[in-house]
């Protein structure tokens, strides 16, 4: 008896669950003057943060420009919980379901490449925000970023390394695991044995895997090398953990990073000695970089009291981007919207000034920063090469 | 009786590919793709359960060999343009570059590489026994993992691949399942599937009864493999898009939950729990969006639909300890008198 009752309720539960669901999609459909951008995010999972800070811009975004040729926007948000298939099915919900108009997402760019063929099929413009891979957008003409590629950030850093620091031969630490070190760590060996003219430039390459605590053997051989300078792009906690031993194991030369670097984590972890570490990024809130910088700094420490990070603005970007779209396009068509979307250029975004190539990639200035007293400090702004 | 009991089943047979037939025409895209994936993840879930239900060894290691599966099948059928921007990094090995294989071929090579993967690992895995016997093949897996991750000219590393023919239709995904459910009901009905209960039961005793315990547990383990590797290929062919972080051990859990909810041992019940946790985890989607109940509208609440779903998982394990099915099968008989019995009730 107890049982029966038992289950009677968990059905009732279920078919609670199923009746809400239903009332909610009749009231929508009650008000069709609402046009719909999908976001699909990890909200769940081990990539929770990531999402988070990308939906906040988003969300920042929506509330300070919530309309679109005089249509309401609403955003319609799923979790794809850090996984392959679940970002499938999000997208595709986003796609069939809910019949968006375009769709932002996602973070970490595995996710992105398994909405790809499928916003491909259906013609729904799609914006990544910080999804840096290549792959992403190569051979889809419906994907687009507002965030540079690796190689970019690879060749400024390169660029950085040799013009600044005066380095001519370099060492490489790179997270095999890591689709995003591995693009980076690859296009900065090109670009530095293009700039020095050396094929040996290049003096080793020692590789480690994620979540790994140890990272003496892989240095202690780098340190035989004597090279000038080490480019160790990576998670924030390998590489504090990394520079924090090479510093104990005696190395004093300057140890370069990617935009990953830029968390408070990195800080926590590594204390004194991450002092005086490079990295490139995509942001700095300490030199708004365009009118709508200043205007998103300002809103953004309004709303949550903290400084937002780069992901935040890059989400942020996404969202303006589909709207100017939208706007030049003068309808909601989604391949008229689509080609809009290609066609932006100079477009003063929050986390800088996005015009997009022709695989859809934004082509945008990056920033350098460094490790001083314990916070990140602006060193320089290095422009695209167009 | 029996003659009865197969009319029946033939009818369910017509019944199943009508409604099939049915699915395919009215689906969109959105509700087809969940179809697809409860057909792959019951051909996966059968193929943990044969090692873990049947022949009650405890394996950790099926992700690994849908890995190797998914993996060969992509690298067969991607076409040599879409191998060459994949693999931008660096060159693809030579002789893949221009092979470009129909679907079914590749996706017999993937499950046959995926079961010789299975047969060497198992030969020395096998000796062990319960949680050892879980960790060595969860070790296993992590490696295979690791070797895709570094074998940048073999698999394009950590990249992953993209661009893989989307093969995987109704037809595909059901077809292996349903070949799948038939295989395995026609090999525990046989010598071998007794010989395996039989291990489960007690390995000495089976032993003494002349089994040969280490080949018939060998034998499991690389059918296991060889069906895991096919319905990893077809997840990547569903997907257009694989790379090696997908075959984490989260993803062995994720099939280990349906063979445990559907009844460690049983066919029908892995069959019922694929299909049960992948609607659900779809359905309840809703309760990650906000919720209008009419007087007042409650803020979606993101992750909360894995809070219900898991407490959902905990109350049917608590009320069914041995999973919904337990090692039962489905029949018309049994179906015949559960219905007589609720008939008998009735009027009471």
């Amino acid at each position: 008896m107890k049982k029966t009752c038992t289950l009677l309720a968990c059905g009732l539960l279920i078919l609670a669950v199923f009746i809400t669901g239903c009332s909610k999609d009749e009231g929508k459909e009650a008000e069709p003057e609402v046009i719909k951008i999908g976001v699909f995010e990890p909200m769940t999972g081990a990539n929770a943060a990531g999402g988070a800070m990308e939906i906040e811009g988003v969300e920042l975004a929506n509330k300070l420009y919530p309309e679109v040729l005089g249509k309401k926007v609403e955003l319609v948000i799923v979790d794809n919980k850090s996984d392959k298939v679940e970002a499938a099915n999000a997208a595709t919900r986003l796609v069939d379901k809910d019949k968006v108009t375009a769709i932002i997402g996602s973070w970490g760019s595995s996710f992105s490449m398994a909405a790809g063929p499928i916003v491909q099929n259906s013609q729904v413009p799609t914006v990544g925000a910080s999804c840096t891979n290549p792959l992403v957008t190569k051979g889809n003409e419906y994907y687009f970023r507002v965030c540079f590629i690796d190689p970019f950030q690879g060749t400024v850093m390169a660029n950085y390394a040799y013009n600044e620091l005066g380095a001519r031969k370099t060492a490489i630490v790179q997270e095999i695991s890591n689709d995003y070190s591995v693009g980076l760590a690859k296009f900065y060996t090109d670009a530095f044995k293009a700039l020095t003219g050396d094929e040996k430039a290049i003096l080793g390459v020692a590789n480690y895997n994620t979540g790994d605590q140890d990272f003496t053997a892989q240095l202690t051989n780098l340190k035989q090398l004597n090279p000038d300078v080490i480019f160790a792009p990576g998670n924030y906690t390998e590489s504090a953990l990394l520079v924090k031993q090479a510093r104990e194991l005696g190395i004093t030369i300057p140890i370069l990073g990617g935009d990953t670097w830029e968390a408070p984590e990195f800080l926590d972890i590594g204390k004194a000695a991450v002092e005086g570490s490079v990295f490139s990024t995509f942001f700095t809130t300490e030199v708004p970089i365009t009118q709508e910088s200043e205007k998103f700094l300002e809103e953004y420490r309004k709303a949550y009291g903290k400084e937002p990070a780069s992901v935040t603005a890059l989400g942020y970007d996404a969202y303006l981007v589909i709207l100017d779209a939208i706007k030049r396009a003068g309808s909601f068509d989604r391949v008229a919207i689509r080609d809009a979307i290609a066609e932006t250029s100079d477009f003063p975004g929050a986390a800088g000034i996005i015009s997009l190539d022709e695989n859809g990639d934004a082509v945008k200035s990056a920033v350098i920063k460094q490790v001083k007293d314990g916070g990140f400090v602006y060193l320089t702004t290095v422009e695209p090469i167009k | 009786m029996k003659r009865k009991n197969s009319v029946l089943s033939f009818a369910g047979v017509v019944f199943c590919l009508l409604l099939l037939l049915l699915f395919n025409k009215t689906f969109d895209s959105y509700k087809m793709r969940i179809f697809n994936l409860c057909a792959i993840y019951i051909t996966l879930g059968l193929s943990l359960n044969l090692v873990n239900g049947f022949t009650g060894l405890f394996s950790l290691g099926h992700a690994g060999f849908m890995a190797v599966g998914a993996y060969t099948c992509a690298l067969l059928t991607l076409s040599p343009a879409n191998k060459e921007m994949n693999f931008f990094l660096q060159p693809i090995l030579p002789f893949l570059a221009n092979t470009e294989w129909p679907f079914f071929p590749a996706l017999l090579v993937s499950g046959l590489c995926a079961a010789i993967i299975g047969f060497l690992i198992a030969a020395p895995v096998l000796r062990l026994k319960d949680d050892y016997l879980a960790i060595a093949t969860l070790g296993f897996s992590e490696i295979i993992r690791v070797i895709f991750t570094n074998t940048q000219r073999l698999t394009n590393g950590a990249l992953g691949l993209k661009g893989l023919p989307n093969y995987t239709n109704v037809w595909w995904s059901w077809g292996v399942a349903a070949l799948t459910i038939v295989f395995m009901i026609r090999l525990m009905r046989g010598s071998y599937g007794k010989a395996l209960k039989s291990i489960r039961e007690d390995e000495i005793a089976a032993e003494a009864m002349g089994i040969d315990v280490f080949r018939h547990k060998v034998i499991s383990f690389t059918i296991s493999s060889f069906f895991a590797g096919i319905g990893g290929a077809l997840l990547g062919h569903l997907l257009g898009t694989i790379d090696p972080l997908m075959f984490r051990f989260l993803l062995t859990f994720n099939i280990l939950l349906i063979v445990v909810l559907g009844g460690i041992g049983s066919i029908t019940g892995t069959v019922i729990a694929a299909i049960v946790v992948t609607v659900l985890m779809e359905v309840l989607r809703v309760l990650d969006s906000s919720i209008d109940f009419g007087l007042f509208v409650m803020k979606g609440i993101p992750g909360l639909r894995m809070v219900i779903f898991s407490a959902l998982l905990m109350a049917v394990i608590l009320f069914y300890q041995r999973g919904l099915m337990g090692t039962n099968e489905f029949s018309w008989d049994s179906l015949g008198k559960r219905l007589r019995r609720i008939k008998k009730r009735g009027p009471k």
